[in-house]
């Protein structure tokens, strides 16, 4: 039997009379990385902190490696919770050195440690002479990855990491993301993180919770949270969308863009279909052509390597469609927009 | 930026032994010998302390303050003062202690050494030298039919601007303690209120006196041995001025006597007393008559320094020293608004 | 794409309600704080309604009254004009010497206002009185508006003035109507220190011979040591000070005193000044003569004419001794105590803080001889043992001086990045130990820097020296007292040259913040 390394049951939190969290639930396996997505101010960052023990939750258990640390009344203090936590600039000491910083919860012999100082940097892909530095002489992203090994030396049964590439400049974060995800597994350390970026989380993830005002929309894996995120909120957050009114017949949906397959069990009527934007295909077609999924170009955006279209099929909203950007059709030129794969439908109306 | 860890240490540690030795020298104060809290000028007691040590072996040490001062701290500190004699410039602040029974009888063979006018009839405490009023003034602008008759002319308006003195100073209050014993409060008050609105205050009587000498004023009220210090040494602020004595048992004649006194809280009264008697014996008053403090001496018939004018020859108003009131002539110059 | 993300200097560290035990220790310091004006409150009511009425109006009362308040309204704007001036001669305009210029006009905080009033009285024996005192309070200090208007000149955004002149305005016009507004949190702030400093000072005025508020106090307490009508004129002067605080902070509204960032501000070319530059330069040079160049001719002439005499090793060791110990202890045990203080007021939000803080400013401005008095009554009446003894005067040197600390440790504890302590805590170190290993390591430059602060407003000193020192101490600043009131200036000299000395290390690193900081 293998306990979970994280299991959080009905926390809630308040803050000045707001309610922050209302009742969440989520379990992580151990060895695998859960990503909390959300927008800024949905409750994420609070959620990390009550399971950090930087807060006690107004109600609701945390279990860790299958030891309880905060139920109703009593809370284990953060430094006896054995988590690893790394906040989002780092936060590393100014007044140490990187390996006095790296070798602060340690508590071996000098030589223990200067060892194990030397093995951690290596694990983070950093120089062994690295050490001597303080962290100001450090770049961004070497900052972020002294902050993990730091937080990987006591060997911390969680992972604990705040928007972890979110302080970083765009080119630096998915070779990081990349990098930290490889340590990560090859270390074999369960891991919470929590960010706004839904590529982040999609990508270095095993569980994607997708967060909405305090309140869980969406657990799954990547696949699953994308795929079928289930209301249009969830939906937008993940990705782009297109969405298109259609109706239900026996498991067939009818819409503006022709007859679509539907994944799932789905019942007769109308219902809001969702497809993603590489799902449709746009290919030129003669102006004499008409049928469903013809429809006119209205506008098209030069994006580099490919164009954004926008659509008119008749029966609604004009739809977005990219295209790659060589002999893109122009102004009222005519295309057939084609679905591939299958479409989800989503719960609620738009 | 690491915090300077040996800098703080090397400051504490510096801080704690500087304080440290602070404080030894100042408990060293007590540890043995005797302890004097000390008003009159801090030259003139080092050379009654030098003296009385060399005859009889006894060490001294003292705290220098001023009169209301020292007298103060007496008072507050009760029967748990450390101190065993005190010495001050003029007589109030001795009375105020008296008041407040902390003296013990002198000895009857120092009182013997003091003529009668120059210690309180309670033997409490005695006289051990003394000073008199004077005007001083500008010899270039007054003339000798110019002076005033009697201190009490200088409320009058033709004084007015024309004369200063420093109210502030326990010298000058005990000058109104006595004018108030002369002279009834009615008198002192009116005279008090010419002073506000016609002299010019100063901060001590050394700086009245150089003010009489730059001109600033034509004359003001001193005491004298400040004239005569001055004239021995370089004249600097003297250079321009004379004496005037009001003679004639004025007010203004009146001679403020230094008083010393054992406490009787003092563990060591034997050898206190032993000191009062040095100071009023012959050895102690030639200190005044040969040395340079310029006060005049009181007892065993010791003369006063040539330079000055006889005691006897001033006509010294008769006042009882234990009379005079601090109190009430803080609060006449309180309502008059000197103070 | 990042939304609005809080940036993390601003997420309070805890919006919880401070502990019992730090609200206990911060309500016993208030306390101790308030002494001083709970002094004066139970001795009005002790002497009763009618007595303090009778002894409130007399005309000493309203000469004094006049004097005091005559002073501040007429030293405060002076200081200003010429602070903001000067500073502006400085910052702004191609002047000549401006390098020199700067440290040459901060330099005068290195000089005690009682030496200064030395200076100038024993230059000019008669010299007393009214202008006297306005002439000695200027040249002392104008710096403490210089200083921050300075600083907030260098860093202001050019785009304002030059936005203004496009919009029409002339130079002068611009500087009316969008420099000087902006200099409104240094004047203010500058103002009220002088007018604190004014109400305070004893010393510098009584060797002018001229009469305030708190020369007669001490002179009451001199003749009658605990009497009515001492105590009713300190309860005049705390009023006169109470007064005062709420004047600046109606004016200064809700504004706070930020510190600007650090960043360089982007480079305005000066003003030419063209055929004004010899004025300019002569005015500068005025200022600095008159309150930099008559202390320091004055102190190198007596010392020159005194020669080696005056040098009385014996005296001036015994006194540094005594000075360096007394500020020493003081310096340590007021940065300690303040540490409270500072935690709650940058911890925590709240009604508490605000509290602490605000108390904090009303003792700021408390003069020193009030709480000399507060604190002579509390030991003669509640602590015998206490009275005369070092005790009390370090008891004194920490309740004036802790706000002075306070500035420090704030910023220093302001400055700590908020994610550093729980990630210490995240590591398995507890709270405690945290507080020890990180906390205190990091603010420990910024409680140096207070502390020296603190040691040298201690070693000069005066006014509750004088009253509080137990008999037989003996410092720097009354020893310098002693002799200069016997006239001896050339013995005085040498206390005076090592109570400026003492100065002027914190005078320099005054000088550095002000060239990055932007409020005192």
């Amino acid at each position: 039997m293998t306990a979970h390394a994280l299991e959080i049951s009905g926390l809630a939190k308040e803050f000045d009379g707001q309610e922050v969290l209302h009742g969440v639930d989520l379990s992580v396996q151990s060895g695998t990385v859960t990503a909390v997505v959300g927008a800024s101010g949905c409750g994420k960052t609070t959620l990390l902190r009550l399971v950090a023990g930087f807060e006690t939750p107004d109600a609701g258990t945390i279990s860790i490696a299958g030891r309880p640390v905060a139920d109703v009344g009593r809370s284990v203090p953060a430094h006896r919770r054995d988590v690893g936590y790394v906040a989002q600039d780092g936060a590393l000491f100014p007044h140490l050195t990187v390996g006095q910083n790296i070798a602060y919860g340690l508590n071996g012999s000098a030589r223990s440690t200067r060892a194990r100082v030397t093995e951690l940097l290596e694990t983070v892909s950093l120089d062994a002479d690295m050490a001597r530095r303080r962290p100001h002489q450090l770049s961004g992203g070497q900052q972020q990855r002294v902050a993990l090994a730091r937080a990987l030396a006591r060997e911390p049964a969680l992972m604990l990491l705040d928007e972890p590439f979110s302080a970083l400049d765009t080119g630096l974060r998915s070779s990081t993301r990349a990098a930290v995800a490889r340590l990560l597994a090859e270390a074999g350390v369960t891991t919470l993180l929590v960010t706004h970026d839904q590529e982040e989380a999609l990508s270095i993830a095993d569980q994607v919770a997708v967060m909405r005002d305090g309140r869980f929309t969406r657990v799954g894996t990547p696949q699953q949270v994308y795929l079928t995120p289930g209301d249009v909120f969830t939906a937008r957050f993940l990705g782009d969308c297109v969405l298109l009114p259609a109706t239900i017949t026996s498991g067939v949906a009818d819409c503006a863009l022709g007859r679509v397959p539907v994944r799932g069990d789905v019942a007769d009527g109308s219902v809001t279909l969702l497809l993603r934007p590489e799902q449709l295909v746009a290919g030129a077609v003669s102006d004499g052509e008409g049928g469903t999924g013809v429809g006119t170009v209205l506008s098209s955006e030069f994006r580099g390597r490919d164009v954004l279209l926008t659509v008119d099929v008749g029966g609604g909203d004009p739809i977005s469609v990219r295209r790659h950007g060589i002999d893109p059709p122009g102004v009222d030129a005519k295309v057939r927009v084609d679905v591939i794969g299958t479409a989800t439908v989503l719960d609620e109306r738009p | 930026m690491r915090p300077p860890w040996r800098r703080i240490g090397a400051l504490l540690a510096a801080a704690v032994l500087v304080t440290s030795a602070a404080a030894c020298s100042s408990a060293s104060d007590e540890s043995d010998g005797l302890l004097i809290y000390n008003a009159q000028h801090e030259s003139l007691t080092k050379e009654w302390i030098d003296a009385f040590t060399k005859e009889t072996g006894i060490k001294v040490t003292y705290r220098q303050g001023g009169d209301t001062e020292l007298g103060n701290q007496l008072i507050a500190e009760g029967t748990s003062s450390p101190a065993d004699v005190i010495l001050t410039e003029n007589s109030p602040a001795m009375a105020a202690v008296e008041k407040a029974g902390l003296f013990a009888d002198v000895d009857p063979a120092t009182v013997a050494q003091v003529p009668a006018q120059y210690r309180p009839a309670t033997n409490k405490w005695t006289g051990v030298a003394a000073r008199t009023t004077v005007f001083a003034y500008d010899k270039s602008k007054l003339t000798e039919a110019q002076l005033p008759r009697s201190i009490m002319d200088l409320e009058k308006p033709e004084w007015k601007g024309r004369w200063g003195a420093p109210p502030v100073k326990p010298d000058f209050q005990a000058i109104v303690a006595a004018m108030l014993d002369l002279t009834g409060e009615p008198a002192t008050s009116a005279w008090l209120a010419g002073m506000k609105s016609g002299a010019e205050i100063f901060q001590d009587n050394i700086a009245t006196l150089r003010a009489i000498n730059a001109g600033e004023v034509d004359g003001g009220i001193i005491y004298h041995y400040y004239w005569f210090r001055d004239q021995a040494k370089t004249k600097e602020i003297s250079g321009n001025t004379a004496l005037h004595y009001f003679r004639n048992q004025d007010p203004g004649a009146f001679v403020s006597i230094s008083g010393g006194g054992v406490l009787n809280s003092s563990k060591k009264k034997a050898d206190a007393q032993k000191f009062l008697a040095f100071v009023t014996s012959k050895a102690g008053q030639e200190v005044l008559e040969k040395g340079t403090s310029f006060e005049y001496p009181v007892a065993s018939g010791v003369p006063a320094n040539p330079a000055l004018v006889p005691l006897a020859d001033l006509q010294a108003p008769a006042v009882n020293p234990s009379d005079l009131d601090a109190k009430k002539v803080t609060d006449l110059m309180t309502s008059a608004g000197l103070l | 794409m990042i939304t609005d993300t809080i940036p993390a200097a601003r997420r309070p560290a805890s919006v919880e309600r401070p502990g019992p035990a730090l609200v206990g220790a911060v309500v016993v310091l208030v306390a101790a704080t308030l002494v001083p004006l709970g002094y004066v409150a139970w001795s009005v009511i002790a002497t009763g309604p009618l007595e303090v009425y009778a002894l409130v109006a007399r005309p000493r009362v309203v000469e004094l009254l006049v004097n005091t308040v005559g002073l501040v309204v007429v030293t405060v704007p002076l200081c200003v004009v010429l602070g903001v001036g000067a500073a502006w001669l400085v910052e702004r305009t191609d002047v000549p010497g401006r390098s020199l210029w700067r440290p040459l006009l901060v330099a005068p905080l290195a000089v005690p206002a009682f030496v200064n009033s030395y200076a100038w009285v024993s230059v000019v024996p008669s010299l007393h009185g009214f202008w006297a005192g306005i002439l000695v309070a200027t040249t002392s200090y104008f710096p403490f508006v210089y200083v921050p208007a300075a600083a907030t000149l260098r860093r202001l955004d050019p785009a304002m003035e030059e936005s203004a002149r496009a919009l029409g305005s002339s130079p002068a016009g611009a500087f009316w109507r969008v420099v000087l507004p902006q200099l409104r949190l240094a004047i203010l702030g500058g103002g009220l220190l002088i007018g604190v400093h004014l109400l305070a000072e004893y010393g510098a005025f009584a060797m002018l011979r001229f009469p305030t508020l708190t020369t007669a106090i001490f002179e009451q307490f001199q003749a009658t040591f605990n009497g009515a009508a001492g105590s009713t004129l300190a309860g005049v002067l705390v009023l006169l000070c109470l007064v005062l605080l709420a004047g600046e902070a109606a004016a200064r509204g809700t504004a706070r005193y930020s510190r600007i960032g650090s960043g360089a501000a982007r480079y305005l070319s000066p003003h030419r000044l063209g055929a004004k530059a010899i004025p300019a330069w002569s005015v500068l040079a005025v200022l600095v003569a008159l309150s930099l160049g008559v202390p320091a001719w004055t102190i190198l002439r007596w010392l020159w004419i005194g020669g080696t005499e005056v040098w009385d090793v014996d005296g001036i060791v015994s006194a540094t001794v005594q000075t360096a110990g007394l500020a020493a202890v003081a310096a340590t045990a007021t940065t300690v105590l303040a540490f409270p203080f500072a935690w709650v007021a940058v911890r925590y939000r709240g009604f508490f803080a605000r509290f602490v803080e605000g108390t904090n400013f009303v003792t700021s401005s408390m003069p020193g001889i009030v709480t000399a008095l507060a604190l002579v009554t509390v030991a003669i009446r509640l602590a015998p043992p206490l009275y005369q003894t070092v005790a009390l005067v370090l008891a004194a040197y920490v309740l004036l001086f802790i706000p002075r600390a306070m500035v420090n440790l704030r910023s220093g504890l302001a400055q700590i990045p908020p994610g550093i302590e729980e990630a210490s805590r995240s590591l398995g170190v507890s709270p405690t130990r945290t507080f020890v290993r990180v906390t205190l390591r990091l603010v420990a430059p910024a409680a140096a820097a207070g502390a020296s602060l603190v040691f040298v407003a201690v070693a000069t000193e005066l006014t509750a020296t004088l009253l509080l020192a137990p008999t037989g101490t003996s410092t720097l600043a009354m020893r310098f007292w002693s002799l200069s009131s016997e006239l001896d200036y050339a013995a005085a000299a040498p206390y005076a040259l090592l109570l400026v000395g003492l100065s002027v290390p914190v005078t320099l690193v005054l000088f550095r913040q002000s060239t990055r900081a932007a409020a005192l």
